[in-house]
């Protein structure tokens, strides 16, 4: 790295530069599984921020007690620990969604982005720089998430709802999303995910020809 | 082992804190979680037998005592409920089952009358049958018409799907698009009352 | 045993190999299915070492819950699923000693196979293709006869298999056609991946 990033730039660089999904290619399961809705995506990005919070924030308090050959134990102990919290909060509080994001919720366990975090950042930094990147990442995260969630729900049904079942906006009745149904289908999430990664692309290259 | 203790304290710490952090979380959650799926199972079974009084549990039975021999169904995770009406009037009686759907399984309630001689309703309490076709088993969105069709259908013969217009008492009409789905609910329908429904006891 | 009849274990096999491939279906294991699709040979060693760890893994697991956890909390708390808050981290710590382990147990007995899956074994532990096939032989019914749940894992592994080869198979293809330059890499696999899904659709509904 040239030069150290402030708790800010670092910060800033999870949602947009090096975001996790979009530019880093991590945690690409429950990007394609549960963004057949908004909310299903921003409950899930609610989720995975926290874990994502408190296993670098925990990283980084035990950051000089974790000797380097059992750190992937730990990281992994402290991960599947939250994502056990989270998991059991969910079916409490949020029981409709938490049934339809059903496995994914564990399986934030395996997400290569919050160990890769762990393992880039927190073992290395303080706990105000450790934090300001798991905001970055878990923002980021999100972002990308309601992207695609936005995408798929409108066209394959027509409307937006938030957490707790508002409906943001419905589609006029012209619009026929019956006909658009493989949006909210496996095949779906990826052909949107693969032309969403086009466009980031695109906008990338033609950032940097144009700086 | 000095060197063990030395290398991995803090693994074995970390176990013990995490272990009560998480004994401590489900301790909290759990009554809630217990109440959720509860709540969900009450509200299936009231839609299903409309004179369910809500403010009762239903009563679990089991299925052995009352004869029935679940090996032999391909059914599984097998409930039968006795429901009570208001007063101690019986109002019906909800079997809840997983069978084969057409893409994963499907949770199905069904309702029956306190004789176990009609069926009340049905309701797909999880299943992931294709969105706009399949999950016109639903009966989240009223203008499904197929799963209103099975109240008030006699147990005393299996059910038959048709394409188009169902003409005969036992005829259960097709979703147009999705007959695999029609056909796979009806299945699990068709096994509950000809398996399941003779063996309930008169109330 | 109840439930285990020859007509079910195929159907969960059939079911879970095409119709509800874990990939194209199940979104699992979508990483490697990105990262390692890019040679036929190595997509196969993929392939075989996931069926390999998901098989065990998929047995352990079922032991875990059924005679370990369950029986535990009952005797203790007189309540079956009281130790239940431990499964993730079960899981997670039986998956990933197990590719150790197999790792260790290739290198000691079978030098060429490990040579040549050994690149991919250490990536297994975050393929949550595995972890994801033990979570649903615990949640669905069928998968509750350790035979079910055996034949399910093994099926899961043989599906990430066909799905990952099937992939490298186009891609070995696709590095002579001119795909535009910002969809080159992920965005044209994930494109081809999404047709794939479209076609193993077709599958539905021959799991009866």
């Amino acid at each position: 790295m040239a030069k150290e990033l402030t708790n800010f730039e670092q910060f800033k660089s999870g949602i947009l530069d090096n975001n996790p999904v979009l530019v880093q290619l991590l945690g690409m399961c429950p990007t394609l599984a549960i963004t057949n809705s908004l909310e299903n995506a921003l409950v899930m990005g609610a989720a995975a921020t926290f874990v994502v919070v408190m296993s670098n924030l925990i990283t980084s308090l035990l950051r000089n007690l974790i000797k380097p050959h059992v750190r992937i134990l730990i990281f992994t102990l402290t991960i599947a620990t939250f994502v056990t919290i989270a998991d059991l909060t969910l079916k409490a509080h949020m029981y409709e969604v938490s049934k339809q994001l059903g496995a994914f919720i564990p399986l934030i366990i395996v997400n290569c982005i919050i160990i890769c975090r762990a393992e880039v950042v927190a073992i290395k930094s303080g706990v105000g720089k450790s934090l300001a990147d798991a905001f970055g990442i878990g923002i980021g995260f999100t972002l990308a998430l309601s992207i695609l969630g936005v995408i798929r729900e409108l066209l394959g049904s027509g409307s937006l709802t938030l957490p707790g079942g508002a409906k943001l906006l419905t589609l006029p009745a012209a619009f026929e999303p019956h006909a658009w149904i493989i949006m909210i289908l496996p095949p779906g999430a990826f052909l949107t995910l693969g032309v969403v990664v086009g466009v980031v692309n695109w906008l990338r290259e033609r950032g940097k020809a144009g700086a | 082992m000095k060197k063990f203790i030395e290398e991995s304290w803090l693994v074995l710490v970390l176990g013990v804190v995490f272990a009560m952090l998480l004994a401590g979380t489900q301790t909290a959650m759990l009554p809630q979680i217990r109440a959720n799926q509860q709540q969900e199972l009450l509200a299936a079974i009231v839609e299903v037998v409309p004179e369910m009084d809500a403010e009762q549990a239903p009563e679990e039975m089991d299925p052995q005592e009352l004869g029935v021999d679940l090996g032999q169904l391909s059914l599984k995770d097998v409930k039968i409920y006795r429901c009570p009406g208001n007063g101690n009037t019986p109002a019906g009686w909800a079997v809840a089952a997983t069978g084969t759907g057409f893409i994963d399984t499907i949770r199905l309630v069904v309702g029956l009358s306190a004789t176990g001689d009609r069926i009340r309703g049905i309701k797909a309490v999880a299943h992931t049958e294709t969105p706009g076709l399949g999950n016109k088993i639903d009966t989240k969105d009223e203008e499904n018409f197929y799963p209103l069709q099975y109240a008030g259908k006699e147990t005393s013969r299996p059910l038959q799907l048709v394409k188009g217009t169902a003409g005969e008492a036992s005829q259960i009409q097709a979703i147009t698009g999705a007959t695999y789905s029609s056909q796979y609910v009806m299945d699990i329908v068709n096994e509950i009352i000809t398996n399941i429904v003779p063996k309930l006891p008169a109330q | 045993m109840d439930g285990v009849t020859l007509g079910g274990i195929t159907g969960i096999l059939l079911g879970v190999v095409l119709v509800n491939n874990l990939v194209f279906q199940g979104f699992l294991g979508i990483c490697p299915f990105l990262g390692v699709s890019r040679k036929v040979d190595t997509a196969f060693g993929m392939g075989c070492a996931v069926t390999f760890v998901i098989t065990m893994a998929g047995a352990i697991t079922w032991a875990i819950m059924h005679l370990i956890l369950h029986p535990l909390g009952e005797s203790l708390f007189g309540d079956k699923l009281a130790l239940n808050f431990l499964q993730y981290v079960a899981f997670i710590m039986v998956i990933a000693s197990m590719v150790q382990l197999v790792e260790m147990y290739l290198k000691r007995f079978f030098p060429p196979l490990y040579s040549s899956l050994g690149v991919f074994l250490p990536l297994i532990t975050t393929n949550c293709a595995i972890l994801g096939a033990c979570l649903y032989i615990y949640m669905k019914p069928e998968t509750q006869p350790f035979i079910n749940a055996l034949v399910y894992a093994f099926g899961g592994g043989v599906g990430f298999m066909l799905a990952i080869v099937i992939m490298a198979g186009i891609r070995e293809h696709l590095r002579f056609s001119n795909v535009p330059k910002p969809l080159q890499g992920a965005g044209i696999t994930l494109l081809v991946a999404g047709i794939l899904a479209l076609a193993f659709t077709g599958f539905t509904g021959i799991g009866k």
